[in-house]
Parts: structure tokens; sequence; C-alpha cells
């Protein structure tokens, strides 16, 4: 009879709480937004399942070994690459293997729009200082405005372990939503006339240029800004293994085989670290809610900076101002959203590349801006 | 929620100075890429124009060497259907070959259909 009691109190059932069911709730949520609406289902399909792994109750701290916070469980071992922040530079390698950065080298005054786009970080940063987190947390939080996951999960490994979860999820989920929250933004800042802006088709450029554009990138942005190093530096060989022609073999396992089994355990342990007992906390509800709001300041400031640049630039010059939105880094969506908008508009109107320059700069600013904060705030003396 | 709301807390933490700096630091860092891209063009361009004078060709006056991305994308289809015309060696596949597979349901096709064809 011992037995049969012992069982019945190990099952789902019998440690099943109200906060247990809201989670798995959220978890189908995610896995139906990924399949139904495909928004970002690449990310949203292993967070969701990871949410419902997480998520299934059992009782806990007896030595049964399985959940994430568990030491010695599965789980725990593969998320130790989140949290030592192994996994986020490994994306950049394989990130940097697949971006052709040709449409910035074509253009690169449009980097400034990436630059800034970063603002979100840092109005965010002294917003969650402002409601009381420390000043590590703030600065974690912020970087949710960088709207880029693997720099979001690397900073706050390194200053708010604690909130990892909260903050990894509220990154993926508002880089998910990129197609739900930019285009009323970029529509409340930008008339029908500068939404119709026809931009100049960007120049060919020469193969020397490419492959001179990963080192002088690695070598100017992580003397400026040191902490960035594991983040820009995989980033910039990841490209140099694609722009060089002689590593096709390595570059090719970077951007599919290796970005893919990164993605799967990264989407997966962020979404089971989600355990109700740890997560469903009144700090997780504020750190969405500042992510929320980081993320429309950044698409804000990034569409209002182009439009402050029109102010200087000759007729023929002018910029769409929606690629400013593209500055917010969440690579291609944010991209892929003002292409659409631009079509909507015009149909003849072709902004995807001229969006690529800005999205992929600000990959760049959001990872030198993780680099500058933990220049600021680890503790190392 | 917003209980610990304290304006001051940004002052007494230095985050107004954290944000300025850092905004400047990333601004400054991609201003700084941004110039010395455009100057490595330009650098590019002045000694491929030095290239073209000394072959006495007339491009090495115009004033802008380089090529839009679309020219570029009409010269390599003009080129493409060029050499695809060339070919003198037709194809003479006549057949479909079957490819003989040992069948496992762990491998059915039928299994891993999310919709079943309507007949």
């Amino acid at each position: 009879m011992d037995g049969i009691n012992q069982f019945i109190h190990f099952t789902g059932f019998a440690n099943l709480t109200i906060e247990h069911v809201i989670m798995l709730c959220i978890g189908l949520v995610f896995i139906y937004l990924a399949i139904k609406k495909e928004y970002e289902p690449l990310l949203l399909v292993p967070i969701g399942f990871g949410i419902l792994m997480g998520n299934i109750p059992f009782v806990e701290n007896v030595g049964l070994q399985i959940g994430l916070y568990e030491e010695g469980s599965v789980l725990n071992y593969l998320y130790f690459g989140v949290m030592k922040g192994i996994y986020p530079p490994l994306i950049f390698l394989g990130i940097g293997a697949m971006t052709d950065f040709s449409a910035l080298l074509s253009n690169p005054k449009l980097m400034l729009l990436g630059a800034a786009a970063q603002i979100g970080i840092f109005l965010t940063f002294m917003a969650a200082l402002a409601l009381g987190f420390t000043i590590e947390q703030a600065a974690a939080i912020g970087i949710i405005g960088g709207a880029d996951g693997p720099t979001a999960i690397f900073l706050s490994s390194k200053l708010a372990p604690e909130l990892l979860g909260a903050i990894a999820i509220a990154a993926y989920s508002y880089m998910a939503l990129v197609p739900v929250i930019q285009p009323p933004i970029i529509k409340l800042l930008t008339s029908k006339e500068e939404r119709q802006i026809k931009m100049k088709p960007p120049r060919a450029v020469t193969k020397l240029e490419k492959m001179s554009f990963p080192i002088v990138g690695l070598l100017l942005t992580t003397f400026i800004s040191p902490g960035a190093l594991p983040l820009l530096g995989m980033l910039f060989f990841g490209n140099m293994l694609k722009e060089s022609g002689v590593t096709k073999r390595l570059a090719d396992t970077a951007a599919k085989p290796l970005i893919d089994i990164v993605t799967i355990l990264l989407g997966l342990t962020v979404g089971a670290s989600t355990q109700a007992t740890q997560f469903l906390t009144q700090e997780s509800i504020l750190i969405f809610v500042l992510g929320a709001i980081s993320f429309m300041i950044a698409t804000a400031g990034g569409v209002l900076f182009a439009k402050f640049m029109n102010l200087f630039l000759k007729k023929g010059d002018k910029l769409n101002p929606m690629i400013g939105a593209a500055g917010v880094s969440a690579v291609p969506d944010s991209a892929r959203v003002v292409h659409t908008l631009g079509l909507a508009e015009d149909p003849s109107n072709y902004l995807l590349m001229h969006a690529m320059a800005p999205n992929v700069s600000g990959v760049i600013g959001s990872a030198v801006a993780a680099g500058i904060l933990m220049g600021f705030l680890l503790k190392v003396f | 929620m917003f209980d610990k709301f304290n304006i001051s807390n940004i002052v007494e933490n230095d985050g107004v100075l954290i944000s300025i700096v850092g905004y400047l630091v990333v601004f400054t860092s991609l201003l700084l890429l941004a110039i010395i891209i455009t100057y490595f063009q330009k650098a590019l361009q002045t000694q491929q124009r030095k290239k073209l004078k000394s072959l006495g060709h007339r491009a090495a006056d115009s004033e802008n060497l380089s090529i839009s991305g679309e020219v570029s994308a009409a010269i390599s289809t003009a080129l493409y259907l060029h050499f695809e015309e060339k070919h003198d060696l037709e194809n003479t596949v006549l057949t479909i070959k079957r490819v003989q597979r040992t069948y496992s349901p762990w491998s059915s096709k039928l299994y891993g259909l999310r919709e079943i064809p309507k007949r």
C-alpha cells in the first residue's frame, strides 16, 4: 500500500499547481503561434516544447534528478551551455557564416541606424533601475531591447543569472513577435510618402572588401568593447569562413548543422528553464513589460533617426525611414517586416537588401552595447 | 508590482552616466566602422582608377567606378544564358531509374504525412 501511495504522490497530477497549468498553456500558445502563424517556428517550437517539458509537475529535490534546476539531471547538463554563455557565441558563429554584409558595405552610413536603435537598451536600463532592480539586473533586462536572443542570454548569464530564464523567454518572444510589434510603430511615425521612398539599388561589393570587413570589424569593435569578444569574435570569424572562399566546408558546417544543433539545445533548455516554481514571479512579469517597452523604443529610435538623417541627405539619396526599424537586430525578421510593409505601400519597392544593412549592424551594435555594460558592471576587482 | 519605483535609483546607481557613455560608445564604434569602410572603398577605387589609366581605359575618368547590383545581376544572367546555349551535347536520359529501398515503418513516408492525400 505504501508503494501505491508513493507512486500517487510522485505523479504529475498530485503535484499539479495553478502555476504549472498557466505555464503549460503558455507553452501551447508558443507552439500554436509557431505552427499556425509561422512566427519564428525554429525558435518557438523548441521553446514552447521546452516550456511543456519544464512544467511537468514532480516532487522536487528528492534526488530524482529530473528537473532542469536539479544538479546531475540531463536537462541541467544541457542548460550548462546557457548558464555559462556557451551557446550564444556558437549561434553568432553560425549567423556570421550565414550573413552577407554586402548591403552594409555598399552603403556604410546605414550602419548608424543600427546604432540608433540601441537607444532602447539604455532607456530600459534606466527604467529597470527606477523600478528597483539592481544595476546588474537592470543592464541584463535592458539588453532585451537589442532584440537579440543570444546577446540577452550572454549578458544575463554574466550579470544576472537569476533572471536568465525570464530574460531569454522575453527576448525570444519579442523577436518572434516582430511582425506584430513593429508595423504599428513604423506606421505611426512615418507618412505614406515616406513609406513610398525608393532607395538607390546597392552597388556590387568587391571580394576584397567583403574579406576585409570581418578583420577590420573585429579589430575595431573588440578594441573598443572587449567584453563583446566572445560574441563579435565568433560573428566575424564565421563571416571570415564564408568570405575567404577557401573554407566552404567549415562555413557550411557553422551555417547549417552547428547552428541547428545549438538552436535546438538553446531553445529547449531556455523553454524548460521556465519551471513554474522558479519562473512565475512578479519580477518575471515586470521583465516582460520592460522588454516590450524596450523593443518599442528601439524600433522608434531607428525610424526617427532615419528621418533625422533624411534632413541632411540629397533628394535622390533619401532613406526610406522604415528601414530604421530593422536596426533592432532581430535578423532577418525585422528586415523582412520592413520589406513587406514597403511592398504593401508600393509593390515595386523592394527594401529587403536596404533593410538588411541596419539589421546586421544592429547585431554588431547590441553586442558592443552588451560588452560596454559588462565593462561597466562586471565585478572583477 | 511598482512599489519599489523610485526615480532617484537611477541617479544613485550612475544610471544616466552609464547610459549616456554607453550609447555614445556604441554610436562611435559603428560610426568609426562606417568611416573606415567608406575610405577603404575610396582607396580601392583610386587604385583601380590608376590601373585603368595606365591601360589607357576610358572608364578611368568616370565619376563612379562601381557598378550597381542590378547591373551585375544582368551581366551574370546574360553570361549564364550564353553558356547554357553553347552546349552541344543533349541530355540523353530516356528512362527513369527506379530506386529500391527496403521498407521500414520508421522511415515510412505515409506515417510522416500531416495530411493524408484525398483520393
